[in-house]
């Protein structure tokens, strides 16, 4: 993926590479413990420190403005270590892009403001919705005082976590939905238990209930699809970045356990039949790095085509990662299953980033709608 | 050009029909009464999986995740209880004597609930296996009526299979790459029975078990050459339970490290030893792999058929979502695309289904329960009340006579065409149902996105327990050697396995 890239996003790729090693990987299986231990504060707090929650803000609300290449440089990195920080990552770059899209700069900034206080930095997202399909959704009136919440939305990301959260909510009287943020501590919004779930420990997600919570509207009320749809095409790639990640880390950790790995009285590296399987994953590895590498670049240059082109790399590279990382635990048989070892987690991870942006069949109707509708194909 | 050609030499050509369709050859010679014992047996499954399994198959995983070290004596009662334990236990060792034709199908009921739970049962049937294929009548009749007394007074007795050690898993499925392995789990003669230093792993149900089924070598340098078995009680000096693993799923069932340490076993527990073996036929190797061949022609069409039981799990459990669900104002379930991955998913259950039943009519001829399997013993064995064997038969198994006739019998009896037909076929079952039961569940939980990641939608769970089922009792690229080897090798002369 890094063929072509600026010495300044070497360095960055090279700054995220260290920190994975320095922070993620020794107490990879603690931090995979919660909600039944306690959560990283401190890896989240140093990865705020280190700007991984600000890669494309803009300058003026304190980012870096980084492309979205930059982005998934990071997430490969992160998530060949452990993917629930890439999945706090990813969902913090979705809820700021869908700000930016909707012109709502005066509440990217705001969080600026936070000065390194990470629940002011962070924001709350339910990124496995497509809130136009799931029905995820809040409901919206307007009151004297503007908008207020009502009602359940599942499984936002971070919201046990952030001072804030970006949610879509019907209004009353109109069709789709749109975008609102709420104050997380306002008296009204109710945050469950952090929802145990398949994978990304970490990167914990409640349910919300919310009862007459003051809302602020971000951009328009008819476009939170709008705006939703295209932060989807931008940041498609930035999930499959993730995908790419865990499917690197569980390859690079078979080859070397099956260098080290003797059975039949030699290494098991020796075996044509492991060899085969050790192929696959490395060509799925290559194939999903390749596809990042040039939907990423087509997404920075907006080359003709580059939605479908980010949105293509996402399917593809989130259906790759669940059978090379189960591959990644057969190679390394019972081993493989166990928690000491980090490939049960990061088969858990793949299958638990598959869905990110929403149901994978339903964005493969989506992806097929836009060409359809007169899209080019390629 | 087959004309003139008789029948019976066109269907002995490759692939044999023998071979290829044990089904035709089993269906005529099988026991109405098999059907019979079936549905009731699925029937008594299907009332614990709801009164026991589905209230408290998510609890109990979560309850794991949270503290690893949990032991589930209580549902190990429950399902002491319910009878589970000793039910595939024959009554000529004063069990329930059910057919074990009927022990796939309630696994794989068992499983369309919870694979942990489901293990936690069937791997009582591992255990004994490995007891019964060693054909020691006088110690399978002593460890078997205490299970079946454990049932009774309400202190499960369960029995433990031993094989897998730190340097060998694969290895110690296979004698000719045992010749080759690295085993550690060492016996060394001394007067009056052997002294035993070595390490077992991933021992599944090793802290919930009160017999231990440990297969040893004597030699460390010859241990194709030098297996033997034995049975080892709780209590007994040097041996001792280490770690329980942290896996990943089929939490419910506890996987462990059993460590034995200068363990003296006496002579009167060991099952078979080398020296045993090499009075039989197929000499010490030969008898080796077929005590290991005996097991696993039963234990792999198990796993098979718990990962028809994950597969319909998961389907079920799409289903459910699909009817649940509202997609662009209409339920998924009538959208076009999620009937055909419905359907592709119950067709991916039934087929894992048809793999295990296939299984069930080798073993029914070919088996080392076939006896059984015969009418006449059949229906004997179904007329005559426990109680009235119970009289008699411990005196008559304890007798050294007895074991050695069965041995002659089953051990002798059986062909090599035998054996290489039902391992084959264990082996088919299991990794081909295995890989079915794991893409089901990979298929819901894409079907159904953020419900499909949470614990409390299930098929997270089922995903994470599928995983195992392609890893033991074998994995299932030993497998696929060993259909190689049992199945196709046969019929090319220039092939060599495990010889790569």
């Amino acid at each position: 993926m890094k063929a072509d890239v600026s010495e300044e996003l070497r360095m960055l790729d090279g700054m995220a590479r260290d920190f994975a090693a320095r922070e993620l990987v020794e107490e990879r299986e603690e931090h995979d413990r919660y909600p039944f231990a306690p959560l990283y504060d401190d890896v989240l707090a140093k990865s705020l420190e280190v700007g991984f929650f600000s890669i494309m803000l803009p300058e003026d609300a304190g980012g870096s403005a980084e492309p979205v290449t930059a982005l998934c440089l990071v997430l490969d990195e992160l998530c060949r270590a452990d993917a629930s920080l890439g999945g706090a990552v990813f969902t913090q770059a979705l809820a700021q892009e869908i700000l930016r899209l909707a012109g709502a700069e005066e509440l990217l900034a705001r969080e600026a403001e936070g000065d390194g206080d990470l629940a002011q930095a962070l924001i709350a997202f339910p990124s496995y919705d497509n809130p136009s399909e799931a029905g995820n959704c809040a409901r919206a009136s307007r009151g004297e005082k503007g908008y207020e919440l009502s009602g359940e939305v599942e499984y936002v990301v971070l919201g046990g976590l952030a001072a804030h959260a970006l949610l879509p909510a019907r209004v009353e009287g109109m069709e789709g939905f749109a975008f609102f943020l709420v104050d997380t501590g306002h008296e009204g919004f109710t945050a469950s238990e952090p929802v145990l779930s398949l994978g990304m420990h970490a990167c914990p997600a409640v349910d919300l209930t919310l009862s007459g919570v003051p809302a602020r509207l971000v951009g328009e009320e008819r476009k939170g699809g709008q705006y939703f749809e295209a932060a989807v095409d931008r940041l498609s790639v930035a999930a499959a970045a993730v995908a790419t990640g865990i499917m690197k880390g569980s390859f690079t950790d078979a080859l070397e356990y099956c260098r080290q790995r003797k059975q039949g009285g030699r290494h098991i590296i020796e075996w044509s039949e492991v060899r085969m399987l050790l192929s696959s994953m490395a060509v799925s590895c290559k194939v999903a790095d390749m596809l990042v590498e040039c939907a990423a670049r087509a997404v920075d240059r907006g080359e003709p085509g580059w939605e479908l082109a980010s949105r293509a790399a996402a399917l593809q590279a989130q259906s790759l990662a669940p059978e090379v990382t189960s591959n990644g635990i057969q190679l390394l048989g019972g081993y493989g299953y166990m928690k000491d070892y980090g490939q049960e987690k990061r088969f858990r991870d793949a299958k638990q980033a598959q869905p990110l942006l929403g149901i994978t069949p339903l964005r493969r109707l989506k992806y097929i709608r836009s060409i359809i509708d007169g899209e080019a194909a390629w | 050009m087959f004309e003139g050609m008789k029948s019976s030499s066109l269907l002995d050509r490759d692939p044999r029909l023998v071979d290829i369709m044990c089904s035709l050859d089993n269906a005529g010679k099988m026991p109405t009464g098999v059907a019979s014992e079936i549905r009731e047996a699925v029937a008594l499954a299907r009332r614990f999986n709801e009164a026991v399994a589905r209230p408290y198959a998510l609890e109990l995983d979560r309850k794991m995740s949270e503290d690893p070290t949990y032991i589930p004596w209580d549902l190990v009662k429950e399902i002491n209880r319910w009878g589970f334990y000793t039910a595939w236990i024959p009554k000529i060792f004063g069990g329930k004597g059910w057919n074990l034709g009927s022990i796939t199908p309630v696994v794989e009921e068992l499983c369309s609930v919870c694979a942990g739970i489901g293990n936690l049962i069937g791997v009582q049937y591992f255990g004994l296996s490995i007891l019964f294929a060693g054909w020691n009548m006088r110690i399978t009749d002593k460890v078997c009526r205490e299970v079946v007394e454990g049932e009774r007074s309400g202190e499960p007795c369960l029995v433990a299979g031993l094989v897998t050690e730190p340097g060998a898993g694969t290895d110690a499925e296979e004698v000719e790459l045992l010749s080759k392995a690295k085993v550690r789990c060492h016996a060394r003669r001394v007067e009056g029975g052997y002294v035993v230093n070595g390490t077992k792993v991933f021992i599944s149900n090793g802290h919930v078990s009160t017999w231990h089924m440990l297969i040893a070598y004597e030699d460390l340098e010859r241990p194709e050459e030098t297996m033997i078995l034995f049975a080892v009680k709780n209590g007994t000096k040097g041996f001792s339970f280490g770690r329980m693993e942290k896996k990943m799923g089929q939490k419910g069932c506890p996987a462990s490290e059993m460590i034995f340490q200068d363990c003296f076993i006496p002579d009167e527990d060991v099952c078979i030893s080398a020296s045993q073996m090499k009075g039989l036929k197929r000499g010490a190797k030969g008898t080796g792999m077929q005590l290991i061949d005996f097991v696993v022609s039963l234990t792999r069409p198990g796993v098979g058929a718990m990962g028809a039981g994950v597969a319909r799990g998961a389907y079920e459990t799409a289903l459910r979502f699909a009817r649940e669900t509202l997609v662009d104002g209409k339920p998924l379930v009538n959208h076009e695309w999620a009937q055909c991955l419905l359907a592709e998913m119950y067709a991916n259950a039934a087929l894992a289904r048809l793999t295990y039943m296939e299984c069930n009519h080798v073993n029914g001829l070919y088996g080392m329960a076939s006896l059984l399997n015969m009418k006449p013993m059949y229906y004997y064995m179904r007329a005559v009340p426990t109680a009235v064997l119970d009289r008699f038969m411990p005196a008559v198994n304890a007798a050294d006579a007895t074991t050695r006739i069965f041995r002659k019998l089953v051990m002798d009896g059986q062909t090599e065409e035998e054996a290489r037909r039902a391992s084959g076929w264990a082996s088919l079952s299991k990794f081909a149902a295995t890989d079915l039961g794991i893409k089901n569940c990979q298929l819901a939980v894409e079907f159904m996105g953020r419900a499909g990641i949470r614990h409390d939608g299930w098929a997270e769970k089922f995903l994470r327990d599928s995983k195992l089922l392609q890893i033991y009792e074998g994995t299932n690229q030993l497998n696929r050697l060993n259909l190689f080897k049992c199945m196709i090798a046969p019929w090319v002369p220039e092939a060599q396995v495990f010889e790569e």
